[in-house]
């Protein structure tokens, strides 16, 4: 793998004394066999068989990562040495119980996205360069949380952001914009993993050692300490779309092929989180309390924010792509509420709110992986992703519809779905963390914790908004271009994909006990106390007393909504139904789809109320008839939101690089003689400086 | 009778070639550059030759048959293998008038002593003091290398500064092993092959060697 490995040894953990399973290690060693397998198909195998074959090894792939993530979640240890000739730790890839969550997450959303793919690839989508990329993207994702050394842990980084970006480039032929996208995603990229290198190179010479093991024991208040965090904020945040480092995000996902938004946004994004957690709970716990409160600034500003953009963008890639920033930031913000309760010993909210921030990543891999799969069967059906051009497709693909609206729930958190239990929980730890035996723990906590609620409480008003935008205009209503009207159901493998996906966010939501009991095994030294599973699959917080039972809550509603529904049906049969076409149409039908509300019209009171912050740019365009300028012909209407961070914050910031790339150019102007000076004025100052 | 003469001779060696190099910047013409290379490869080959007779060391004299051969004869046959007329003709009209090219050269000698008086310490023996002539022909090389402007011009340059390498190798440690030295003439022998045919397709192709007119092949 790295050229210079000597061998690879499966390798036993003796703490104890005896010998544990190497169950892992047979599981990383297989990825990494099926990963070179896969690439090997995709290079020989003939076209025709090329999505067929790499879709079944990609999906065999992310199954073997399932099972030894789910195995080292449950406690299973072991790994895989990679003994190398460097003067350093060896590179040693053993999950523990957090690394096999992610590592579950990541390999779940790619089951998916293989499945998908297999069905949906064609064209350049299905290149045999996309197909190479495509294992080596899953394989890398996999292997970062299995890392248990900053080498490795930045090798696997940087395979995985090497498939990524090959795979975005996949369209580069037929639309520009693509390339442009590619620029930006390697750049910023390539920014998180500079800051990232940074941040363990502060770490690694402070502690004289590249293993996680040796970084632990850094004194988190150290000045060293403080550095690498902050170095690690950026980087990781980069990763995870935080504000100010997202900008990424909406040029790259609305550009990749769906398969790949859904894998970038479900699955890559999460190993943002991952390296979050990884520095505030497992190499630097216990840091101050700025810390805890610079991450729930960050995760609150990018929550906001995200969900702002969202709501007024009417690209359906787009929406989806900053409601990952909002998704992310309010899982930054669970982290840092937890940080900084954990710092005042409020520990049952501290833990709540790190299981809920938990909960939050592995419900938003389910449901934005689904709802990208669902918005790549959109436009694999229609060729169209501006909502204003959609409308309809409810009933010309019902599957897609239903899988999109599972999904759509739980993105904004309603309940029965996996999204809204993840907030309750950190709600529930938020409200009462302030308090410890109803004495107030401190000043920073009492105004943060108020602060987070009313985030949360905004950001669900608007992701409500923003998702009954998505579904209603997509799928309701009548189509509003003859490509959404002549739209078919895709096909079974893309359905399978989409309707597992929308499966799995009704099983967390329904049942979210088990999983939220053995999430809290990953971070809580006493996750009984902080997490319990209660009846029915519900989840129980001893810690602040709050109980969730979401079957017992639905078989209650039912209990309440059939009679009255029974009620409702045998009444309305007591007066037959009389079909009237439009009391105010003055008896004719004239009702077009253009009447009907389009995304940008459902978002204007928005854009309206928050257009300080948004800065939309209008254009309307009225075309007069010719005999009267009193009569108009037609009117049109162009919104534009720009990405305020991009214009205010990149664009100065680039463009200055830009004059000092033209200054810099007459140093370099391709004369032979001046590069020649160069070095030997090089020469002569170096000469004369050490015989001063 | 030879340990009188030995600082005698090697002060004899090391003035030729620093003579010769101070004047491979004086002069313009690429003939008189390439008489003076070969001028200087002998001299550095009677350097080689009497360290050898002096530490007796057959192996040395050996290699003082091969930097003649190499650097004395070899070297300047490729550079000068063309017709004598046309050689005879090529002028140099280089970017430092040969006043400050001069001035230039006594600066960067002056330089050399005291870095390497300062630095490594002249020592006690003859060739350590010296020494400095060898790091004077390196920077003097150098600096024939940004001054000139045609290619040909700019090689003479280049093997001046390879001279000083080896001067200085041989002054400070008696000499690289045989091996190494050889190896070392046939790599130069055959960058100034690779170079001189390239500087001919220049010719053929642009109708001159001037380097400085090529800057803007960078797009």
């Amino acid at each position: 793998m790295t050229g210079i490995g000597v061998g690879l040894l499966l390798h036993t953990q003796t703490g104890t004394g005896h010998l544990l399973q190497t169950g892992i290690g047979a599981g990383l060693l297989l990825q990494l066999g099926l990963g070179a397998l896969a690439v090997v198909s995709a290079l020989l195998a003939a076209p025709s068989l090329r999505s067929r074959a790499g879709g079944i090894l990609c999906t065999l792939i992310a199954v073997t990562g399932f099972a030894t993530g789910l195995a080292a979640l449950l406690g299973a240890t072991g790994g895989l040495l990679i003994p190398i000739a460097l003067p350093m730790d060896p590179l040693l890839l053993a999950p523990d119980r957090l690394g096999g969550l992610f590592m579950l997450i990541v390999s779940g959303v790619g089951i998916l996205v293989s499945l998908y793919s297999m069905g949906s690839t064609r064209g350049p989508d299905a290149s045999r360069t996309a197909w190479v990329a495509m294992p080596v993207f899953l394989v890398g994702m996999q292997l970062v949380p299995a890392a248990t050394d900053s080498v490795s842990f930045l090798l696997a980084w940087e395979i995985m952001t090497l498939g990524s970006t090959v795979l975005l480039l996949a369209d580069h032929a037929s639309r520009a914009t693509v390339a442009s996208a590619g620029i930006w995603y390697s750049a910023m990229s390539q920014l998180s993993f500079f800051f990232i290198l940074a941040g363990f190179a502060v770490l690694a010479a402070a502690s004289g050692g590249t293993s996680f093991t040796n970084l632990q024991a850094i004194e988190p208040g150290s000045w060293a300490a403080n550095v690498a965090f902050v170095l690690f904020l950026l980087g990781f945040g980069g990763k995870a779309e935080l504000v100010p480092l997202h900008v990424w995000v909406p040029r790259v996902l609305p550009e990749a092929p769906s398969h790949v938004s859904a894998a970038m946004s479900g699955a890559m994004v999460k190993i943002g989180v991952y390296g979050g957690l990884l520095v505030c709970v497992r190499l630097l716990p216990d840091g101050p309390a700025w810390w805890g409160i610079a991450i729930m600034l960050v995760g609150g500003a990018s929550a906001l924010y995200g969900i702002l953009q969202a709501s007024v963008s009417s690209d359906l890639k787009v929406l989806l792509a900053y409601s990952t920033t909002e998704n992310m930031g309010l899982v930054f913000l669970g982290l840092g509420a937890s940080m900084l309760l954990r710092g005042y010993d409020a520990q049952a909210a501290a833990d709540a709110a790190l299981v809920a921030a938990l909960l939050l990543a592995v419900s938003h891999a389910a449901f934005k992986s689904t709802l990208f799969l669902g918005a790549g069967a959109i436009i694999h059906a229609t060729g169209e992703r501006n909502l204003d051009r959609l409308g309809g497709l409810g009933a010309r693909m019902p599957v897609t519809a239903a899988a999109f609206g599972i999904a759509s729930l739980g993105a904004a958190a309603i309940p029965i779905t996996s999204g809204f239990v993840a907030e309750w929980m950190l709600l529930q730890s938020l409200i009462h963390g302030g308090r410890l035996d109803g004495a107030v723990v401190s000043v920073a906590a009492s105004v943060a914790m108020p602060l987070a609620v009313a985030v949360i409480a905004l950001t669900a008003g608007l992701a409500l908004l923003t998702f009954v935008k998505a579904y209603g205009i997509a799928f309701l209503a009548r189509p509003r271009s003859s490509a959404a009207a002549d739209a078919r159901e895709v096909s079974p493998l893309m359905q399978l994909a989409l309707v597992l996906g929308a499966l799995f966010v009704l099983a967390l939501g329904l049942l979210p006990g088990p999983v939220a009991a053995l999430v809290a095994h990953t971070v809580s030294p006493s996750p009984t106390a902080a997490v319990q599973a209660v009846g029915l699959g519900g989840v129980s917080l001893p810690g602040i007393g709050a109980v969730l039972d979401p079957i017992m809550l639905v078989i209650l509603s039912a209990l309440v909504a059939i009679p009255v529904i029974v009620s409702i049906i045998v009444s309305a049969r007591r007066h037959p139904h009389r079909t009237i076409d439009l009391p105010w149409g003055g008896g004719g039908s004239r009702a077009r789809p253009r009447m009907q509300y389009t995304a940008t019209s459902y978002a204007e009171p928005l854009v309206r109320v928050f257009d300080d912050v948004l800065k939309p740019s209008r254009d309307v365009q009225v075309t007069h008839v010719a005999e009267s300028r009193y009569l108009v012909e037609r009117v049109q209407v162009e919104q534009r939101v720009s990405d305020v961070f991009e214009t205010r914050l990149y664009r100065p910031v680039l463009n200055l690089f830009q004059r000092y790339g033209i200054v810099v150019r007459h140093v370099a102007n391709g004369s032979i003689h001046r590069y020649l000076s160069y070095s030997f004025v090089a020469l002569l100052i170096v000469l004369i400086v050490v015989s001063l | 009778m030879f340990e009188t003469f030995y600082p005698q001779l090697i002060g004899l060696c090391t003035g030729a070639l620093l003579l010769t190099s101070a004047l491979m910047v004086w002069r313009h013409s690429l003939l008189a550059s390439i008489r003076l290379l070969a001028l200087q490869g002998m001299a550095l080959a009677a350097l080689v030759a009497v360290i050898g007779i002096a530490e007796g060391e057959p192996e040395l004299v050996l290699v003082s048959l091969l930097i003649l051969s190499v650097k004395g004869v070899g070297l300047p046959w490729v550079l000068a293998h063309q017709s004598k007329a046309s050689i005879k003709q090529i002028q140099e009209s280089p970017r430092l008038n040969p006043t400050a090219a001069l001035l230039a050269v006594t600066l960067l000698t002056i330089l050399s002593y005291v870095v390497v008086s300062r630095v490594f310490g002249l020592g006690d023996t003859t060739t350590g003091h010296a020494a400095p002539i060898g790091l004077a022909m390196v920077l003097i090389g150098f600096l024939l290398l940004i001054s000139r402007r045609r290619a040909r011009s700019q090689l003479i340059g280049f093997l001046l500064l390879d001279n000083g390498i080896a001067t200085l190798a041989f002054l400070t440690s008696g000499g690289v092993p045989i091996l190494l030295e050889f190896a070392v003439s046939l790599d130069v022998l055959l960058v100034v092959l690779i170079l001189h045919v390239f500087a001919g397709r220049m010719r053929t192709k642009f109708g001159g060697t001037a380097v400085d007119q090529l800057r803007e092949l960078h797009d």
